[in-house]
């Protein structure tokens, strides 16, 4: 309970102004106490000093002697004695005293003349009593009248006393005709007045300040209350609400907080932050629903892309006269590689193995544009070469996208094993003859297709033997990268390869392909991975 | 990859350093977008190139296009690994190469 008092910003900052209010309170009162009792003292002083001059009339001081030879008994010191004790009752002082000390060292007074007030409570002394200098502070005052350095002295004992309550004592030389100390005049009047208009004051002051702090808190209070607490509370109260609900408010805060400062700041601030989570809120969830879309279209496409490829194996189960496989690894859910292959006709075998400059969507829309592209030229009856140089005419005409697609075309007569083949940008083909090992077949290149529009590319012959391989591949092969940035290569791939020269086709991309996935090893991969693999048996 | 660029009147040169691939070409495409259309000749230089990927070769074909309608555009300083894909693609045939 009493924590959460302490929580509250109101109680704080109430807490801050009571403990300033205190402190004002506290130098204020000091200043006027001793502001107070400094003018009292001084008109005390006045008086005591007043009536000492008084008293001193009553007294020749140059009869002093004789008063002390006669042992306070002759008629003039009696005289002197009565007037003084008269003085001494009709003002308001508890003693006047007549005393001389001992001049070695002022340690010591001799009491001459001593009268009191009959109203105080006190004794008084009788002539020729002999005692001690009550203090240092006295003696150097003793000290000072009698060698002429001063002409009155004042004692201030206003606190820690027992013996006497707080007093004055006022002191003045008694001088001769020679102008010399013959004794010194005491007057001590109590300070009681003093004290008690004092204590009186003390407690007008406290009782003042009390009902001007408690104007002040109410008025301080109130204020704050209205206005910042009570907003800052509203504010609080709708910031943990939003939190919990996450629906923006019906009323808005800025229509009940209507302060022009930081406080209205900090509502129009929450007001526009709740609309703005909303906004985004229901933005991401857009957003979200429609990634969720193009993911389940990726998907899609993804398998539209796969099953444009061939891929039942074998593919010519009736064709005893090569072995044929083929395999794509996309790096994304849909790739730019492909490879394609069918029969022009009885005696015809056609290959393709191609590589488009982009990838995900658009890559796979210009893939598959190419993929038919190519396989209409070739089925047309064009030769490799012609065929090329058709479908480039094809793409480059409306290629808004500037993309192009690298691509191995041959076609293989599979009653010659004449392969006659083009190549627009491609990868070099690798082929093993029978009991040789895999090279690389450095073939013409045409510039990719889709590059230029006038661009004529030229087939080439390779005269297949039985027994002979063909090994034709893209890019993500040979620039497949390990995790220090190293390429896997021809020569890894052409090691790999020469390691299946008995292997079937199928076997042989495997073995590649674990090949490369034990160089990269965790690296991702960045490319499509694409393989075919011919053997003419 | 680092790309510098000197003009000289309508003349403006590229020096490319590092690898220019899927990630750095559109950057290279952003520079010569802004420039293009104020010069009338392009030279490459590949002296600190490393390597050339498919999207790079990209730029540089459109680049090539854009340019043949003026003064022409050419690449000097070509490192082997990067002329072997310009080989490899056919681009050595097109490209002026020095």
């Amino acid at each position: 309970m009493i924590n959460a008092i302490r929580k509250k910003i109101g109680v704080r900052i109430l807490a801050g102004v009571i403990a300033i209010l205190i402190i004002f309170a506290s130098i204020i009162g000091w200043i006027g106490y001793r502001e107070f009792t400094d003018l009292l003292l001084e008109q005390y002083a006045d008086g005591a000093f007043r009536t000492a001059d008084s008293a001193a009339l009553t007294v020749n001081p140059d009869h002093i002697d004789r008063f002390v030879e006669s042992g306070g008994k002759s008629s003039e010191y009696l005289a002197s004695y009565f007037s003084m004790d008269q003085l001494c009752n009709s003002q308001d002082v508890t003693f006047i005293y007549v005393i001389r000390p001992d001049l070695t060292d002022y340690g010591h007074i001799t009491f001459i003349i001593s009268t009191i007030n009959k109203n105080s409570p006190y004794g008084v002394y009788e002539f020729g009593f002999y005692r001690k200098t009550t203090n240092d502070e006295y003696r150097e005052k003793y000290r000072a009248l009698y060698e002429g350095t001063s002409e009155r002295e004042l004692v201030i004992r206003d606190k820690g006393y027992i013996q006497t309550d707080p007093h004055i004592t006022a002191m003045i030389p008694l001088k001769g005709a020679d102008h010399k100390t013959k004794a010194i005049l005491c007057v001590q009047r109590q300070m009681d007045t003093l004290v008690a208009f004092r204590q009186q004051f003390i407690r007008k002051i406290v009782l003042a300040l009390l009902v001007a702090a408690a104007v002040v808190i109410l008025a301080q209070g109130g204020y704050l209350y209205r206005l910042v607490i009570q907003p800052l509370v509203k504010i609080k109260d709708e910031a943990e609400r939003f939190a919990d609900e996450n629906v923006i408010a019906p009323v808005k805060l800025t229509e009940t907080i209507r302060n022009q400062d930081e406080i209205g700041v900090l509502a129009d601030s929450i007001d526009r932050m709740e609309e703005q989570i909303q906004d985004y809120v229901a933005n991401l969830t857009r957003v979200t629903a429609e990634k969720e879309r193009i993911g389940a279209e990726l998907d899609v496409a993804s398998k539209i892309q796969a099953g444009a490829l061939p891929s039942l194996f074998p593919p010519f189960p009736d064709r005893g006269e090569f072995d044929l496989y083929a395999a794509m690894l996309p790096a994304r859910e849909v790739g730019g590689d492909f490879y394609d292959f069918f029969m022009v006709d009885d005696d015809h075998l056609c290959l393709v193995i191609a590589d488009v400059s982009g990838k995900s969507i658009p890559g796979a829309l210009f893939m598959m544009v190419s993929k038919i592209l190519i396989s209409m030229a070739v089925q047309n009856g064009n030769q490799p070469g012609a065929a090329l140089t058709r479908v480039n005419k094809q793409l480059c005409r409306n290629n808004r996208a500037e993309m192009f697609v690298t691509v191995w075309l041959g076609i293989l007569e599979l009653s010659t094993g004449m392969l006659r083949a083009a190549n627009a940008g491609h990868e070099y083909p690798a082929i093993c003859r029978r009991d040789g090992h895999y090279e690389l077949f450095k073939d013409s290149h045409g510039l990719v297709l889709g590059g230029m529009e006038d661009m004529c590319y030229k087939d080439y012959e390779i005269q297949l033997e039985h027994g002979d391989r063909l090994f034709v591949y893209t890019d993500g092969v040979t620039e497949a990268t390990d995790s220090d940035n190293e390429l896997f290569g021809k020569d890894r791939m052409l090691d790999s390869l020469n390691h299946s020269r008995t292997a079937t086709a199928a076997e042989t991309l495997e073995i590649v392909r674990k090949d490369i996935n034990g160089f990269v090893k965790d690296a991702p991969q960045f490319d499509d991975i694409t393989m075919l693999c011919l053997l003419y048996k | 990859m680092k790309i510098k660029k000197s003009q000289n009147d309508s003349r403006l040169i590229i020096a490319l350093e590092g690898r220019l691939d899927t990630l750095t070409a559109p950057q290279l495409e952003a520079e010569l977008n802004a420039s293009l259309d104020v010069i009338s000749e392009l030279e490459f230089d590949f002296k600190d190139l490393e390597y050339i990927s498919s999207a790079g070769l990209r730029v540089l074909l459109s680049a090539h296009k854009a340019m043949a309608k003026k003064d022409g555009m050419k690449v000097i300083n070509v490192r082997e690994e990067v002329m072997e894909v310009f080989e490899l693609t056919g681009f050595s045939d097109i490209l002026t190469i020095e």
